[in-house]
């Protein structure tokens, strides 16, 4: 068989066991060991004695990879922005983002689920995982819709559609993984999400609205709240500026100095405002230690992933895959924005069999060299260039629509992550409940990805007025 | 997923053992939070240290590069414990019984193979990095302050030794549950509908209970 | 037969020998012997070594300052201020090193044999800010700097400072930086050009040595008429290598600096000698007493490398 032939038969492999339940980072790592196996025993022609040799140099090779790949100063990232999380749970932002924003914007239809909708917006500017987002809002926001009479299943798919805003709006690890995989700057990309983040959030409101109108009873308003106590409600929510603030400047120096340090400080340092602030807010050991193991837990979790993709992904670079299919995309004859739009589109059926992470880094190295040639090449210019921006600036495009791409896949089944958090935090909520609350957003998100791609300015303003910095 | 199961417990043997091993599994993660927790400090003393003394941290990121592996292993039996890494769970959120714990045992007893297969891959990755005739043991080191390599290479053997434990653990208790056919074995992590209803047949049985300290201690617990 | 061979980053002036070897070995053995160069595919950098003493590829590049430990005879060719001009000499005295041996035992211990270097300009530094004018004024600078050449500098009173390559653009950007050393080809790929304001055109501290090597049992096991295809495109590879630098990496560094407004930066040849003096001993001699530490012949192969540079340089005047 020829590599490239093994690597097919042994991915068809590694989707059969994962739909058996297998755990998705052991699956794909057996895959993984098992191509790598198979592929150097082909190299001695399947010779019986030499089975022994192949085993153990794909046993070595993969051995390698759960500390080489994640001893990487660039991923030291993604705990932190999980911590900044849990912290700001401690700090008691979570519930007075909520607050205030069910005090402005409770009155309008589907009062609640907007409110929902713009905390988790607001605390995505502390948090940088999805997941963590949604699980902290599903323990406050669900319990007040349902008090309202909210249909628990749509109460339950706001939190987990709210809860991908993490990951557009800086901090998010999963741009900093995108970053990391496609070589691009970090910062760059961190600010890239913002106004996407909000123009998302925007359309996600809009189609609760929308519900809300349409539908009777659906999602009552919850009025009532005088101007004072709308005003009383902001100071408790102003830390998160300062959050905000901490991690903006080390990113980028909107006062035209430099930039106070890189991202990963600026992470670091935004935790640790935060921490400062829980601490003065009463959070001592016992919750600290909860907030650590919660921390540690999400962290496991994801690098459990990371590296069990990786092994796979080691296995797909001695298969020679990835040469195979970016020739494959060179060679097409159609306008690149098909090419561009099919690319999504597969990326939207992946995302249902599989989570952000784990397809990212699986088909990155394959994808990305693919797009930047469609566009006209690493260093082409916005003039000759196929989207009408520069080799750097669509590195930093496609970054956002991947990583909303990616987003989509956290609420579909069979594996959409914010779902399975949300009712795991909930005992009366089942995962096939969160699905259905959740699938009315899918249509929200691809109004954001066509919106993105009509208007690529929406991503490039604050990148290119930070480069003409 | 099963990443709000829970796991029962009685007095027997597997039971007993398993709540021995998770305090161990405790601790660790403890360890990986804490480890998150010391980057934080990190760099609140290379940032401090380079604005306000002129002098930065030396080795800052190969520190990060030893913290990392540390922060990413050493709680995975902890999450697999609580069945937290996750998994599609439409096929066997179907299944139910005999059924159910066969299929658990052998996807479980796959990935056994997979740590055992690691184990002996990542030794072999410290080894080569340990030399007891070497300064500081060190056969290789960190590209700014040369910090030997070989500890932070070490954490990934000894987290899959534990892992490695942790499932020996769960195929005995998932083959405890085959021979009895049981709706609510001890020792695994049940996902949500078996666990609901297993939780409530343990009320009528009192023969078990869902463990109090994963409830307590857990991430899971519905109270932060 | 098919080599795998990892190297990493892109296809760049510092991997020519290898495609030009992959060229010339498939042509003389009319495509028996191929080789499949994967860029980052098969091992991270760092490891290179470790996937060659596994037997998981057959050839692979590396660079000695990213594992001191792994490698301790060859950084001597890292050390600071041996006074290597050109890529030439830096080409004889790597493969007079390689044949070495210590050297060959040193690497034996991955079941390595060293093929050939990747020979590289001496490192100069791109910087932001302030123009030093004279070498007292890198005292307090942060500048990034690895291994023989970040201990120069920190005679000179900067602070070497970590940062990966792929960070440096950004940490000279923001500051946390003021001074990035690297050979040209990396200034241009990293980026720092972009941002930099200065480069210092003769410091010449020294540079970084980066081995091609092949799986001794891999090697072994190829039949006569391979290996001579392999052993006897060495040179031609390396002068393939060494043209291209010179040529178009070295021609275009020039026009890159004035499109980009960079300053040069040129010291006095009594400052350049007084730094040396400063630097070079001294590290040398720690350098010898480590390796006698770990049983190593240290003063044997500093005083083969100061000899061979002394020899050439007097063979080409
Ligand atoms: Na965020
Ligand atoms: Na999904």
């Amino acid at each position: 068989m020829e590599p490239i032939e093994i690597g097919i038969a042994v991915t068809a492999g590694l989707l059969l066991v994962v739909i058996l339940g297998m755990r998705v980072a052991f699956a794909a790592a057996i895959a993984g060991l098992v191509g790598l196996i198979w592929i150097f025993w082909s190299k001695k022609g399947y010779a019986p004695d030499q089975f022994g040799w192949a085993f153990t140099v794909a046993a070595k090779t993969a051995g390698q990879v759960p500390h080489s790949k994640v001893a990487s100063q660039a991923l030291s990232l993604i705990p932190t922005f999980i911590l900044i999380g849990y912290l700001a749970y401690y700090a008691g932002l979570t519930r007075a983002l909520f607050e205030a924003a069910k005090r402005w914007m409770g009155w309008v239809p589907g009062g609640l689920a907007v409110s929902t909708i713009f905390a988790t917006a607001g605390f995505s500017a502390v948090s940088g995982a999805s997941v963590a987002t949604s699980a902290v809002f599903a323990r406050i926001a669900i319990p007040e819709m349902l008090k309202v009479g909210y249909d628990k299943r749509f109460a339950a798919g706001v939190v987990a559609a709210g809860g991908t805003l993490a990951s557009l709006i800086p901090p998010s690890a999963i741009l900093v993984i995108y970053a990391i995989i496609v070589e691009q700057d970090v910062g760059m990309l961190l600010l890239a999400g913002f106004l996407p983040g909000m123009v998302s959030a925007v359309i996600y409101a809009g189609l609760v609205i929308a519900l809300a109108m349409t539908i009777k009873g659906f999602g009552p308003p919850v009025g009532g709240y005088s101007w004072r106590q709308r005003l009383a409600a902001v100071p408790a929510t102003l830390p998160i500026f300062v959050v905000v603030a901490v991690i903006i400047l080390f990113v980028y120096n909107p006062f035209g100095g430099a930039a106070w340090g890189t991202p990963t400080e600026g992470g670091a340092i935004g935790a640790f405002v935060v921490f400062c602030m829980a601490v003065y807010r009463g959070m001592r050991w016992p919750e600290l230690k909860k907030a650590l193991i919660e921390t540690a837990k999400l962290s496991v979790m994801i690098f459990s992933i990371i590296w069990g993709v990786l092994i796979f992904v080691r296995f797909l670079g001695f298969a020679q895959l990835p040469t195979a299919f970016a020739d494959w995309i060179g060679g097409l004859e159609q306008s690149p924005w098909i090419t561009l739009i099919l690319i999504l589109l597969a990326y939207a059926v992946l995302g249902m069999f599989m989570d952000a992470i784990g397809m990212m880094l699986l088909t990155l190295p394959v994808v990305y060299p693919a797009v930047m040639a469609l566009n006209g090449g690493a260093f082409v210019s916005a003039e000759e260039s196929a989207f009408g921006m520069n080799g750097v600036l669509c590195g930093v495009w496609f970054g956002i629509l991947v990583v909303k791409m990616a987003e989509l896949c956290l609420i579909t089944p069979p594996i959409g992550l914010n779902c399975f958090v949300v009712a795991g935090v909930r005992d009366d909520i089942s995962v096939q409940d969160v699905f259905r609350g959740a699938s009315p957003f899918f249509v929200a998100d691809a109004l954001t990805i066509a919106t993105l791609l009509a208007f690529p300015a929406i991503v490039l303003w604050l990148p290119r007025l930070a480069m003409g910095n | 997923m099963a990443s709000a199961s829970s796991v029962l417990a009685d007095d027997s043997l597997v039971s007993r053992l398993d709540r021995r091993l998770f305090r161990v599994e405790g601790w660790l993660a403890l360890v990986s939070g804490l480890a998150v927790f010391s980057l934080m400090l990190l760099a609140v003393v290379s940032v401090g240290g380079r604005n306000f003394f002129g002098q930065p941290l030396p080795g800052y990121v190969d520190w990060i590069e030893q913290a990392m592996p540390l922060i990413a292993l050493s709680g995975i039996a902890f999450v697999q414990r609580l069945g937290g890494h996750i998994r599609m769970d439409i096929v066997v959120g179907m299944l139910k019984g005999r059924a159910l714990w066969v299929t658990e045992f052998v996807t479980t007893f796959l990935v056994l193979l997979l740590v055992i297969v690691l184990i002996y891959g990542s030794w072999a990755h410290f080894q080569r990095s340990f030399d007891f005739a070497a300064p500081l043991w060190s056969r290789d080191s960190s590209i700014d302050i040369a910090l030997p390599l070989w500890p932070a290479k070490l954490v990934v053997p000894v987290a899959l030794f534990i892992l490695g434990l942790r499932l020996v653990l769960q195929l005995f208790a998932y083959g405890r549950a085959i021979a009895s056919g049981t709706a609510s074995p001890v020792a695994v992590p049940l996902i949500e509908d078996a666990a609901t209803q297993a939780s409530r047949e343990a009320e009528s049985v009192h023969d078990a209970r869902v463990d109090e300290e994963t409830v307590r201690d857990t991430p899971q617990s519905r109270d932060i | 037969v098919e080599w795998n061979v990892s190297v990493w980053g892109k296809r760049r002036a510092f991997t020519e020998h290898v495609e030009k070897m992959k060229e010339l070995v498939e042509q003389k053995t009319n495509g028996e012997f191929t080789m499949n160069i994967s860029y980052g595919g098969l091992s991270k950098n760092r490891e290179n070594l470790d996937g060659i003493s596994i037997g998981a590829f057959e050839m692979a590049q590396f660079c000695a300052g990213y594992h001191r430990d792994k490698n301790p005879t060859i950084t001597v060719l890292e050390l600071p201020f041996l006074g290597v001009d050109t890529l030439e000499l830096e080409r004889e005295l790597s493969e007079v090193v390689y044949d070495h041996p210590a050297v060959e035992a040193d690497l034996a211990r991955w079941n390595a044999t060293l093929l050939m270097p990747s020979p590289m300009p001496q490192y100069n530094v791109v910087g932001k800010g302030d123009k030093p004018s004279k070498l007292e004024d890198f005292s307090g600078l942060a500048v990034r700097a690895t291994g023989g050449i970040g201990q120069a500098m920190e005679k000179v009173g900067a602070v070497p400072t970590s940062v990966t390559a792929t960070e440096a653009r950004q940490a000279l950007d923001s500051g946390i930086v003021q001074g990035v050393a690297f050979a040209p080809h990396a200034h241009m790929s990293f980026g720092t050009v972009e941002g930099g304001q200065w480069w210092t055109t003769n410091l010449n501290p020294g540079t970084v040595n980066c081995p091609v090597v092949v799986n001794t049992d891999a090697l072994n096991a190829l039949s006569d008429e391979h290996r001579e295809a392999l052993m006897s495109s060495v040179e031609e590879s390396l002068d393939h290598y060494v043209e291209n630098y010179n040529t178009n990496t070295m021609g275009k560094w020039d026009p890159t600096l004035e499109e980009k407004g960079i300053e040069k930066v040129t010291f006095g040849e009594d400052e350049i000698a007084a730094f040396e003096e400063k630097a070079a001993g001294p590290i040398a001699k720690a350098w010898v007493e480590e390796m006698n530490g770990r049983g190593l012949p240290g003063q044997e192969l500093y005083d083969l490398v100061t000899k061979t540079i002394e020899e050439k340089k007097a063979q080409n005047q």
